[in-house]
């Protein structure tokens, strides 16, 4: 009842006195690598200027230079009074668990990560999801049969989407060979270019000819070296079918931006709520992306494929594996 | 495993992406080279690497043309020596602290400016093909290219862009002036013995100021080689510790030119097997920890400075600062 | 380090020659700060608002400066023998395991019986990470800048090895320890304040901000009060000298740096017993460079080092306010300043000398010896 009156009031004064529409003030905390990694991080910042631009509110960010920062921004937002906070990666969890106990009037929001108090609202994708389904297409648009996965740091999160990416090459092509490679095993394998492109080199030289990263800033490297050498990438997290038009097959796209302009929208709309949401294909958290730069590339044999793979997710009668829950993948 | 051609299809794409690894370690090893033979000790070569491929990447995306990214990353790269030279010449002041400061400059200078002007994250805009170095592809030789030997001139020889060719063209260069002719005679003389020189009348100041200028030139082409060659643009702190590497490089090539293509050589493969082996099982090994991989090279380099395994001494007057007696 | 170029007052030495390459220094920021479009003097309002200007303020200023001090004496310990320890910051790293270990093996005991061995471990891991450069300075002549540095990447291999292979969670998204057990960690000073009214807010102050002031006390005794201090200034500034006096320079090589990598190791306490309560991949941040310009603009004087310390205390402190205010100076400026110091208040120190003295000469007419 009192969140009605609230949220009434919230629009009593938004149209009482447009300049200060906001009631919140949300903020966003970006992970390493920053808000424009192409990728991630810039996926979260398309969606805070889409609530920007569609209701005026503005909202304050940040970029984390090192990891001792994280705590101290979250707190900075928190007694500036900014709420929503949202932090983006499943690095700040530890972080937002801390802050989030200080300041429990006030609402945060975790991407990527399940942290369980009360005024937290998780956000995880089921990037297994996603992942099959451009693993179809690349097990079609691959001539030699073979393709590469070069993941960021080697943590369960990016092994999911490794998990996943096999079993939909594997229901195209159960013979198909899939190299995986992951960077590094610490912060610094997101943001590695050289690196990246390296493994996708030495994949690429091993025969594959459709290489898929979920690597962040290094992921960057690996589209660039499948381009270079006449192969096809395929991006992840935000659309990045334009880094390389005709040289990037598709991109599974992660919607992060849905989930932080939902994330803005609820808490100004007071349909706040706390709790974990995962997202799914059926959600519209993940996908894959066609558009004018690889529409050349997606035959109308691969379109019908994954969108026959893609309703069977929908339905259940697609199970794909979450690495995650057993921490083994079956393909 | 037996098989030849199968060792062939395993090894040639690590040796050739070794190749491509150590390039920036030979341009900047080279850089030290030039510097401490004439008594300059130089430990700021990561941090004018580091700003030459900013301004390589920046002046790249400004000029449309990789370049005009190359002059920008050698003219950048030359005034930080010109800074250094200033302070370890005529200031005579601490050669160390002067590199030290050196790679701090340009650790923070590179994505204060990077974040300014471009907004990405210290990045600077990705470049097009047209403003990179791309690889030249040599053809096939007439070879098949999946034989054995086809396989070697593919993965291994073809393919490298110019920079690379320019990297491995400096190491005899820079032997022949070096050691043949008597420029490069007075120059490693000014690094051990500077009173000599001077007493034969020839400018002690002059003869390191020109080797400082040809080590910022180097460096240049290393950071040049990492932004608009191996990469289509720079990113943040891009050399990640290669200057240093290059320095141990220096340490075991014993400060000559053939050994330190041999040292970098080195450390590229051991740099792109550690690469290639990330969180992959070796048959028989099981999953070798790359860090030993990475560790090798310092591990190395302080193992050859101990001095069990042959001695490394450096040029007798490098780091000490040169006053003219009375 | 380097012998001045002519006598001078002390006055003049320790304080009017380093105050002049400090305000070049700044100086320079400033230009910096004004190409990127800011103010700089709004900057330096912010920054002073944000260390100082409140209560929590403070208190993260002076976290900052906790773990600036012991770097800053490591590395000046190391400059009065004539040494440059480069490797602080792998020296810390180590320390940083040491402390892991001693809390995670005493888990759940309380603070102040762990504390002593917890530091004891510090001192202990950045010693001994110190001791095989200095050992080969000493005995087989090997540069112990080359040594350091490369001592310095090994320790981050190892760290991250132990923490993915080793010490690390299973199952954990990032490569660090547990957590500590409350009553293990060090107690915030705030904890302590609060009941006299000071509200110190959020900022991870900690004991370890005496033993800092204590260690900067038995730098000063060690170095001006004791035969091995003298010995230790005699091969800093002579070591054929110090051989004819009848004193061991690669003992007192070897002694010098151990203390050093001790007293870099400390630091690991202030951050992982006191702040992270847990051991994280790269938790020194460049600590044991930033001790590098420390020591080099407290002349390698413990006072000086404190004072210097303090400063780049605030600049950390107000450079995150800063980056908070105005986005496009972000933490990298710092990053500039000290790059400067160093250079102006280090590889430059001279620049001003000349000058100086000359003026100094003719006010006092007596002036500098030649």
């Amino acid at each position: 009842m009192r969140k009605t009156i609230f949220g009434l009031a919230v629009l009593a004064v938004t149209i009482a006195a447009p300049v200060r529409a906001a009631d919140i003030q949300p903020a966003i905390l970006y992970d390493l690598g920053g808000k424009f990694d192409k990728s991630f991080n810039e996926a979260a910042y398309v969606g805070a200027e889409k609530f920007k631009k569609e209701t005026g509110v503005d909202y304050r960010d940040f970029e984390i230079q090192n990891d001792a920062q994280r705590e101290q921004a979250l707190r900075n937002f928190a007694r500036r009074g900014n709420s929503p906070i949202v932090a983006i990666g499943f690095t700040q969890a530890s972080s937002v668990e801390k802050v989030a106990k200080e300041f429990p009037d006030l609402k945060f929001a975790i991407v990527d990560m399940v942290v369980d108090l009360p005024n937290v609202r998780s956000i995880v994708f089921k990037e297994q999801e996603g992942s099959y389904l451009v693993g179809v297409l690349a097990a079609m648009a691959s001539k030699s049969k073979k393709v590469g996965f070069v993941g960021g740091m080697d943590i369960p999160l990016i092994r999911k989407f490794a998990c996943g990416y096999v079993g939909g090459v594997k229901a195209v092509d159960a013979k198909a060979e899939v190299f995986q490679n992951m960077t590094g095993t610490t912060g610094a394998a997101w943001n590695d270019p050289v690196k990246g492109g390296e493994l996708a080199k030495s994949q690429i030289d091993r025969g594959a000819d459709v290489v898929y990263h979920a690597a962040g800033g290094t992921g960057l490297g690996v589209l660039q070296a499948a381009a270079d050498a006449g192969k096809l990438g395929i991006g992840v997290d935000s659309n990045q079918n334009h880094l390389h038009p005709g040289k990037v097959l598709t991109s599974m796209t992660k919607r992060v931006d849905v989930a932080i302009y939902d994330a803005f929208k609820d808490a100004k709309d007071g349909k706040w709520t706390a709790g974990v949401r995962v997202l799914g294909l059926k959600e519209g958290g993940v996908g894959w992306a066609l558009d004018d730069h690889n529409k050349g590339l997606i035959t109308a044999e691969m379109k019908s494929a994954v969108d026959k793979a893609e309703k069977g997710i929908v339905d259940g009668s697609i199970k794909v594996h979450d690495y995650m829950a057993d921490k083994t993948c079956p393909y | 495993m037996s098989d030849p051609a199968m060792i062939v299809d395993l090894l040639a794409p690590v040796v050739g992406s070794g190749i491509r690894l150590s390039v920036p370690l030979l341009f900047a090893c080279l850089a030290g080279l030039w510097s401490e033979r004439s008594g300059v000790v130089d430990i700021g070569l990561e941090g004018k690497m580091l700003a030459a491929a900013f301004a390589a990447g920046a002046g790249a995306a400004a000029f449309h043309s990789p370049w005009a990214g190359l002059v920008a990353g050698i003219v950048v790269s030359v005034a930080l020596a010109l800074v250094h030279g200033f302070a370890a010449i005529n200031q005579r002041g601490n050669q160390i602290v002067s590199g030290v400061a050196i790679n701090f400059l340009a650790a923070g200078l590179t994505v204060l400016l990077g974040q300014v002007w471009y907004g990405q994250g210290g990045r600077t805009p990705q470049l097009a093909n047209s403003e990179r170095f791309l690889g030249l592809d040599l053809g096939s030789l007439g070879l098949d290219p999946s034989s054995a030997l086809g396989r070697i001139w593919s993965d291994v020889i073809s393919g490298h862009n110019a920079l690379t060719w320019c990297a491995f063209l400096a190491v005899p260069i820079t032997w022949v002036v070096l050691w043949r002719t008597r420029f490069g005679l007075r120059l490693r003389a000014v690094g051990d013995n500077p009173h000599a020189v001077d007493t034969a009348g020839v400018s002690v100041a002059g003869l390191r100021y020109r080797a400082v200028i040809v080590c910022g030139i180097l460096c240049g082409f290393a950071g040049a080689y990492l932004a608009v060659a191996q990469s289509a643009g720079f990113v943040r702190d891009m050399t990640a510790g290669k200057g240093f590497i290059a320095l141990a490089a220096l340490v075991f090539s014993k400060w000559k030119p053939l050994n330190a293509l041999g040292a970098c050589l080195l450390f590229g493969m051991l740099d792109a097997v550690a690469i290639r082996l990330q969180g992959t099982p070796l048959p028989g090994l099981g999953t070798v920890p790359v860090q030993v991989f990475q560790a090798l090279p310092y591990a190395l380099t302080v193992v050859l400075l101990a001095g069990f395994i042959g001695r490394s001494i450096p040029p007798k007057a490098s780091g000490i600062p040169y006053t003219k007696d009375r | 380090m380097s012998a001045p170029h002519r006598d001078l007052p002390p006055l003049v030495d320790y304080v009017v020659v380093p105050l002049a390459n400090l305000t070049v220094a700044f100086l320079i920021s400033g230009l910096v700060v004004l190409a990127i479009g800011e103010n700089p003097l709004e900057a330096v309002a912010i920054m002073l608002r944000g260390a100082l200007g409140y209560a929590e303020g403070v208190g993260f200023t002076l976290y900052y400066t906790t773990g600036f001090v012991f770097t800053g004496l490591s590395v000046a310990v190391a400059f009065h023998a004539g040494l440059f320890n480069i490797g602080a910051e792998g020296q810390a790293t180590l320390g940083g395991l040491g402390v892991a270990l001693v809390c995670l093996a005493f888990d759940g005991a309380p603070w102040w019986l762990v504390a002593p061995f917890a530091m004891a471990a510090a001192a202990l891991f950045g010693a001994a990470w110190a001791f095989v450069p200095a050992w080969l300075q000493a005995r087989r002549g090997s540069h112990i800048v080359i040594t350091t540095i490369m001592f310095n990447y090994l320790a981050a291999t190892l760290m991250v090895w132990l923490l993915v292979e080793v010490l690390g969670q299973p199952g954990s998204m990032s490569p660090e320890t547990k957590t500590f057990e409350p009553a293990t960690r060090l107690p915030f000073l705030r904890d302590f304040l609060t009941p006299w009214g000071i509200d110190l807010g959020q900022s991870p102050v900690n004991p370890m901000v005496f033993i800092a002031a204590l260690a900067a006390v038995f730098v000063w005794l060690l170095v001006w009060r004791t035969k091995f201090g003298f010995e230790l200034r005699t091969v800093g500034q002579n070591p054929v000298a110090a051989v004819y006096a009848g004193v061991d320079p690669g003992a007192v090589v070897v002694a010098a740096m151990l203390i050093s990598g001790g007293l870099a190791g400390l630091m690991a306490v202030n951050e992982v017993m006191g702040v992270q309560h847990r051991l994280l991949l790269e938790f020194v941040a460049g600590a044991g460079f930033v001790g590098i310009a420390v020591a080099l603009m407290g002349r390698s004087h413990p006072f000086g080092v404190v004072l210097s310390a303090a400063l780049f205390g605030i600049l950390y402190q107000g450079g995150a306010e800063l980056a908070f205010e105005k986005p496009a100076i972000s933490r990298d400026m710092i990053v500039v300043i000290q790059a400067l110091v160093i250079l102006f208040a280090g590889a430059l120190e001279h620049m001003f000398r000349p000058a100086l003295g000359r003026i100094f000469a003719r006010v006092e007419t007596t002036g500098g010896g030649a």
